[in-house]
């Protein structure tokens, strides 16, 4: 049996891959990073929802089973550059660091995730101008090496602000979809920094808050034990107040119906996720249907999610929408049992 | 409209008047209005969405992105110029509580930063123009200035289908009722000489095959008007009010 490719070594494309070491079938990993892990690697995300366990301890156990698997192949800081079809799967040309190689597949895991919104795009918040305007994966990194110092100054931060929905259920930066990670991870970042240090003043800007299923705990608990608190309402823009020292958000608390302008010293934006530039790449080389918001589009999207309609091609992970790790790699899973048949018939 | 007993509202009340040697102590004077929204108008909503400029008052999902743009709300402290609310209340049909805006609600300078901004693409601008309508259509506020100045701006356009200032000016006046020192006219006449537009009257530019394009705009018109007067329910006593 030609190998399966999986094309991605993110979460999806991890569970994928060490899935298919299991079923015992020659497995072809493509990373275009220098690294395995995905977004949770590159970003130095700290802890992941729903338990709040570090990054490693989630990851780890994959990247092992994928690090250890004499079957799976590993090509790191490798594209696909082009894609032929063959009597049985595929013909792809793999390309690492400028050299080519060509080689035969007998099917394809499409495991290439999302990016985050850059919330450069987002001009009214200020972030690239007033350096206390941060990301949440900027402080992920921070709550990882356990220094939350604003980037200005180095000074410990006495209020910080969470902004939700930036860059995401936004006609103006073209992102309707909600990003469905943005409430649960600011609120657990906000719980994080609380937990650490109670003396820092959480708020939470919110549309409205979508902990959905059972993270709703996440939320209750942010309010009950870690006195975090929600204002209902966008912030319009960020500016600077006391002669620059600090930030100024500028919104409606429309629950009170009043213009608020509540001074921070630091400001975090929960940027979205949209389709990563591989999602992109492999929609044009496979040629796979690509839905209106850009995200790779199943066959049928609720009853197989995983089958793409190309025959020989399935999907993992938030190629296909934002998506949890938890279900990146269930989807991963379901991708090499789809992936195995195919290529074993 | 409820009777409340004042001793049940005001608990350590001990005060107590005597007439006749009758103690009358105000237990049953005190009427408290109610404050439970008990009717809501669903008319409001479908007549604002039907209008070319409301239509995109269903896509609003008050978040306030407009209302913390808003240069009346924020710079100029019109505090209650709230458009969100204004979205709010026509979207949930509180007719009592937006009749309170009447005079209000007209002031929109469009600026147009709430529909810059809002995450929605709600027409924020436009849609509170149309409420304001509705508000007025329905016999519930007067003509405003602002109203006064669309409407003959709209005739002079109309008219050659290119703007003779000099006519505008002079029918917004009469409209107003007001007159301009000849002082202030002598100088506004020197100013819009040299920009070129003092041409009125018999010299009006004019826009070629004109008449054609009139009609067709007039009658376009008059269905709009003719809709929105036709699907307007008046605004009710009572209706949409508390209880």
């Amino acid at each position: 049996m030609n190998p399966i490719l999986v094309l991605g070594g993110g979460p999806a494309g991890l569970s994928a891959a060490a899935e298919l070491g299991t079923l015992g079938a020659p497995t072809l990993l493509v990373e275009r990073e220098k690294f395995l892990g995905g977004n949770p690697e590159r970003w130095r995300y700290s802890l992941l929802v729903p338990d709040l366990k570090p990054t490693a301890e989630v990851l780890g156990g994959l990247l092992r089973r994928v690090g250890e698997d004499p079957r799976i192949e590993r090509r790191l800081s490798t594209v696909i550059t082009k894609v032929e079809p063959a009597s049985k799967g595929f013909r792809v040309t793999l390309q690492t660091a400028g050299a080519e190689e060509q080689r035969d597949v007998s099917a394809v895991v499409v495991a290439t995730g999302f990016e985050h919104f850059d919330p450069h795009r987002k001009l009214e918040y200020g972030y690239g101008r007033y350096p206390d305007v941060i990301d949440f994966k900027d402080l992920e990194g921070m709550i990882t090496d356990d220094r939350i110092l604003r980037p200005s100054d180095g000074k410990p931060p006495r209020r910080i602000a969470w902004i939700l929905c930036v860059g995401s259920r936004d006609v103006q930066v073209g992102n309707p979809w909600c990003c469905r990670l943005g409430c649960a991870v600011s609120i657990k970042q906000a719980v994080e920094v609380r937990k650490r240090h109670p003396e820092i003043e959480a708020y939470v800007y919110y549309i409205d808050i979508r902990t959905y299923g059972l993270w709703e705990d996440l939320y209750w608990k942010a309010m009950e034990e870690y006195g975090v608190k929600f204002i209902r309402g966008r912030v319009g823009h960020v500016t600077l107040a006391e002669g620059g020292s600090r930030l100024l958000a500028a919104g409606e608390d429309t629950l009170l119906s009043r213009p608020t302008e509540v001074p921070f010293d630091m400001i975090v934006l929960a940027s979205g996720m949209e389709p990563g530039r591989g999602t992109t790449e492999a929609a044009r080389l496979f040629g796979l249907k690509v839905g209106p918001e850009g995200f790779l589009a199943p066959e049928v999207s609720d009853l197989n999610p995983i089958d793409s309609g190309v025959p020989g091609v399935f999907y993992a992970g938030a190629a296909t929408g934002p998506k949890a790790i938890v279900d990146s790699v269930t989807e991963g899973m379901g991708a090499a049992l789809r992936a195995y048949q195919y290529a074993r018939d | 409209m409820p009777i409340v007993e004042k001793s049940l509202v005001e608990v350590d009340r001990n005060d107590s008047v005597k007439l006749d040697g009758i103690d009358v102590s105000g237990d049953w004077s005190a009427f408290l209005r109610s404050r439970v929204v008990a009717d809501l108008d669903p008319c409001i909503l479908d007549w604002v969405k039907d209008q070319p400029l409301g239509s995109t008052i269903t896509r609003c999902w008050q978040c306030g992105t407009c209302t913390a743009s808003c240069c009346l709300h924020t710079d100029y402290g019109m505090a209650e110029f709230n458009p969100r609310y204004f979205l709010y209340l026509a979207k949930i049909g509180y007719a009592t509580e937006l009749r309170r805006y009447t005079n209000t609600i007209w002031r929109c300078l469009s600026c147009n930063k709430c529909v810059e901004r809002c995450p929605k693409g709600v027409k924020v601008e436009e849609v509170v123009h149309a409420i304001g309508r509705y508000l007025r259509v329905t016999g519930a506020a007067p003509e405003s200035p602002a109203d006064r100045f669309d409407r003959a701006f709209t005739e002079n356009l109309l008219d050659r289908g290119i703007l003779d200032e000099v006519a505008l000016f002079r029918t917004y006046e009469r409209l107003e009722g007001r007159r301009t020192p000849l002082r202030e006219m002598l100088r506004m006449g020197v100013r819009l000489f040299w920009s070129g537009r003092l041409r009125t009257g018999p010299f009006a530019n004019r826009t070629r095959g004109w008449n054609r394009m009139r009609e067709v705009l007039r009658a376009r018109l008059a269905e709009d008007e003719r809709r929105a007067l036709s699907t307007a329910s008046p605004v009710r006593a009572g209706a949409g009010g508390t209880r």
